[in-house]
């Protein structure tokens, strides 16, 4: 079964002189903001200063007074609301999944109302369960409220993508999830994000979110666009106190340019390393009486890369080697710019990367550990 | 008798529950006017539908109706306009038409709602049914008259008694339905 | 002129029957309301019973009366006070305990005796409730009391079932719509005093 499909990449979203008022009040205020195809944007500010108001004006949940929205270069009014939504996944905080569906019915909805048949939608669903981290058959037959917070925003995700679409509108996905949680999500989603290639636009206040997981960074203020850039633009070039005092500029990155990997690394401890030739079991003994979430591995010189207690978990139920499930890590030597090195990390989607000196590893580095330590 | 006034109080009913609710300029007046049916009392509806349906059970079945919308379409047109606001938000933003939105999330959501509303009809149409058998429209109800008449106390205590277990069960049976919709549709209160 | 004066008569019998069942079930009413607010058991015990009752159709109770007690105008008012008597207790003990419990919290906090905050927290809370339920009952006397002309009690019941047998229409008509005429003016009046009742901050 083929979906009609408004448009099957996004190659630009253009907002031009949008103004949208509630009674005397600006929601926006003209505002102007161009997404460019297979970006994430990130929309960031106060609650209040227009950013989901901008947002909803994309998929028409909002008609604005005046000004128009445009993708690929056509307007959306050209569009039929319903076909024009469907084209676009839309997930919230709410998370809203319909409390008298199973998680199956609630993932499958569109595909039924599209009019798949039922075998098509089940493996659809699975799919993009699996997708999300979760098991189908453990889930599929549930109900929402039978759900974690983390999981349900997962169905909501993969009900986001259940019509392959293109765009995403995401508002403030991860909100409600308690820190440990959100930075899972995150890192998952910067998973499905890479693979998937979508475009999107994704509203947090959360600037540490926004610097992970934004390619750019629109800062909003009293219905206001104030600036918009990559996270380095923003650091180093503030337009205005507002946008320095927001990515805390200031303080946190006053010397970052001057900075070499080798001044932020943490000292590599030899004796939680692995060897590759290691049995999974015994491995895992190691890394469960350490209390370790990841290893590297590593043999007297050559570095393989690491492994979380997870990929360990999953060799030894499976009886395969420690190398097949090792995964490879960004290699830095000690003296490439920090600036460099956080960009690397970033676009392979890594939150650490291994560190060479005389090409013996030597120390790593932790994208989340650079920001706190320079604080 | 039962069976066939409740069949057509919940057709009726959740029709001009969902009506009201796509017009709700109408809402207010047809249910003060299904409000006002409901305060007359029992007999007197019945015996004022005599001239129009003649004796017997057409007058009862419809006197049975009448006394059965109100509860069925007000908790019907409650439910249908309180779904929370989230979900018909989200539905709209997945790209649900409006009557997809109606009938695949603010219907099902409202169906504890709506079973409650019946159970209250169950009981009420189960009252004007045995009253019918004032105006010879037979059943239980006119054992019972006979039995007065006829000052026959086993007669009246067997079906007295019979009538009160029976209504009973089914408002029972009613309200089990009504409470595992309401446990499976989770977050209703 | 004749059938007017009946009618009159008719009618004040009729409301006489309703009213002294409804003042009778309203003053058995309350000592059960004060007992249920002191044990939450037989709480309970009289809703769970008061529900069940309610599913039971009226003429069954009016029937049963008669082998109990026999027939008369006694018996009459005896019936539609049971019948009266579980929507008062039900409507008041809800509207006794639906109340904010922080409410009753600070209450007791700031040192009201268990009386003292039933007098000044839960009655005021509970009046619109309690009124509901007396509007209720007071529509339900008033149908019920048709009905009871059947076990001997009189008033305009008596004319429509004797309207019935005889075929007589002036008759019927005569004993229905004074019925009839004071449901509505019940509902009506009713529904303005309640407005009237309910504290402006529950007024939507």
């Amino acid at each position: 079964m083929t979906i009609k499909k408004l448009f099957d990449r996004v190659d630009s979203v253009r907002l031009e002189n949008i103004t949208k008022k509630y009674g005397e009040q600006f929601a926006i205020k003209n505002l102007n903001l161009e997404i460019q195809g297979g970006e994430l944007l990130i929309l960031i500010g106060r609650s209040g200063s227009g950013k989901t108001t901008a947002l909803r004006t994309i998929n028409r949940l909002i008609e604005p007074d005046s000004g128009t929205v445009s993708i690929n270069g056509a307007d959306v009014r050209e569009f039929d609301s319903v076909r024009l939504r469907r084209n676009i996944g839309y997930v919230i905080q709410n998370i809203g999944l319909l409390p008298h569906l199973r998680i199956s019915e609630n993932v499958g909805l569109l595909l039924k109302l599209e009019g798949w048949n039922e075998e098509e939608i089940r493996k659809r669903v699975r799919d993009l369960l699996t997708l999300v981290s979760l098991p189908p058959e453990r889930f599929m037959d549930r109900y929402p409220h039978e759900l974690s917070g983390g999981q349900q925003q997962r169905v909501g995700l993969a009900r986001a993508m259940a019509m392959d679409p293109p765009l995403f509108l995401m508002d403030e996905p991860f909100g409600a999830l308690d820190p440990l949680l959100r930075t899972q999500l995150q890192d998952e989603f910067f998973k499905i994000k890479k693979e998937l290639g979508r475009t999107i636009v994704f509203i947090t206040h959360d600037i540490n979110e926004a610097f992970r997981l934004g390619d750019r960074i629109a800062i909003m203020n009293n219905a206001e666009l104030i600036q918009v850039g990559t996270p380095e633009e923003l650091i180093f070039s503030p337009v205005s106190d507002l946008v320095s005092e927001i990515v805390d500029s200031k303080r946190k990155y006053r010397h970052i340019d001057t900075l070499k990997v080798g001044d932020m690394m943490q000292p590599l401890a030899r004796e939680d390393t692995l060897d590759p030739g290691m049995s999974a079991e015994s491995a895992l003994d190691l890394m469960v009486r350490k209390g370790l979430e990841f290893a590297f591995v590593m043999g007297k010189s050559e570095v393989s890369g690491r492994v979380c207690l997870n990929d360990v978990l999953k060799a030894r139920t499976r009886g395969i080697e420690l190398k097949e499930v090792t995964r490879a890590l960004p290699l830095f030597s000690s003296d490439t710019t920090l600036i460099e090195a956080l960009a690397k990390l970033k676009s392979e989607g890594e939150s650490m990367g291994l560190v060479l000196e005389d090409n013996e590893p030597a120390g790593v580095l932790f994208s989340d550990r650079v920001l706190q330590n320079l604080i | 008798m039962f069976l066939v006034a409740l069949f057509f109080s919940i057709l009726i009913g959740v029709f001009i529950g969902i009506f009201t609710y796509r017009n709700p300029k109408f809402a207010a007046p047809v249910l003060n006017g299904l409000n006002v049916v409901e305060s007359v009392p029992d007999v007197a509806l019945l015996v004022l539908l005599l001239p129009i349906f003649g004796i017997g059970t057409e007058p009862t079945i419809v006197a049975s109706i009448l006394y059965s919308l109100l509860p069925i379409a007000r908790n019907t047109y409650t439910g249908l306009s309180n779904v929370p606001r989230v979900y018909i938000e989200i539905a709209e933003a997945l790209g649900l038409t409006q009557r997809e939105v109606l009938f695949q999330v603010r219907f099902p959501l409202s169906l504890p709602l709506i079973a409650g509303g019946i159970r209250i009809a169950v009981v009420f149409t189960m009252g004007v049914v045995t009253l019918g058998g004032l105006i010879a429209a037979g059943g239980l109800g006119a054992a019972l008259q006979n039995g007065i008449q006829l000052y026959d106390m086993g007669t009246i205590l067997v079906t007295g008694a019979w009538v009160g277990f029976l209504a009973v069960l089914l408002d029972g049976i009613a309200g089990i339905i009504e409470s595992t919709l309401k446990a499976r549709y989770g977050t209703w209160s | 002129m004749v059938i007017t004066v009946e009618i009159l008569e008719a009618t004040l019998e009729h409301l006489f029957l309703a009213y002294t069942a409804l003042l009778i079930g309203a003053l058995v009413s309350i000592p059960l309301i004060l007992l249920s607010l002191y044990n939450a058991k037989l709480a309970s015990l009289i809703m769970r019973f008061s529900n069940l009752v309610q599913a039971v159709p009226s003429f069954a109770v009016v029937a049963v009366v008669v082998p109990l007690i026999g027939i008369g105008f006694t018996p009459a008012v005896i019936a539609i006070m049971l019948r009266v008597l579980l929507p008062l207790i039900k409507n008041t003990y809800i509207g006794l305990f639906n109340v904010d419990p922080s409410l009753i919290e600070s209450a007791k906090g700031i040192g009201l005796t268990e009386f003292q905050v039933i007098r000044y927290v839960r009655l005021p809370n509970a009046y619109p409730a309690i009124f509901a339920g007396i509007k209720f009952a007071a529509i339900l006397a008033n149908s019920i009391a048709v009905l009871t002309a059947l076990i001997g009690g009189g008033g305009l019941g008596s004319m429509i079932f004797e309207g019935l047998t005889n075929f007589n229409t002036t008759k019927i008509l005569a004993g229905t719509l004074p019925v009839i005429a004071i449901a509505l003016f019940l509902d009506f009046s009713f529904s303005k005093i309640e407005h009237w009742l309910t504290p402006v901050y529950l007024q939507k």
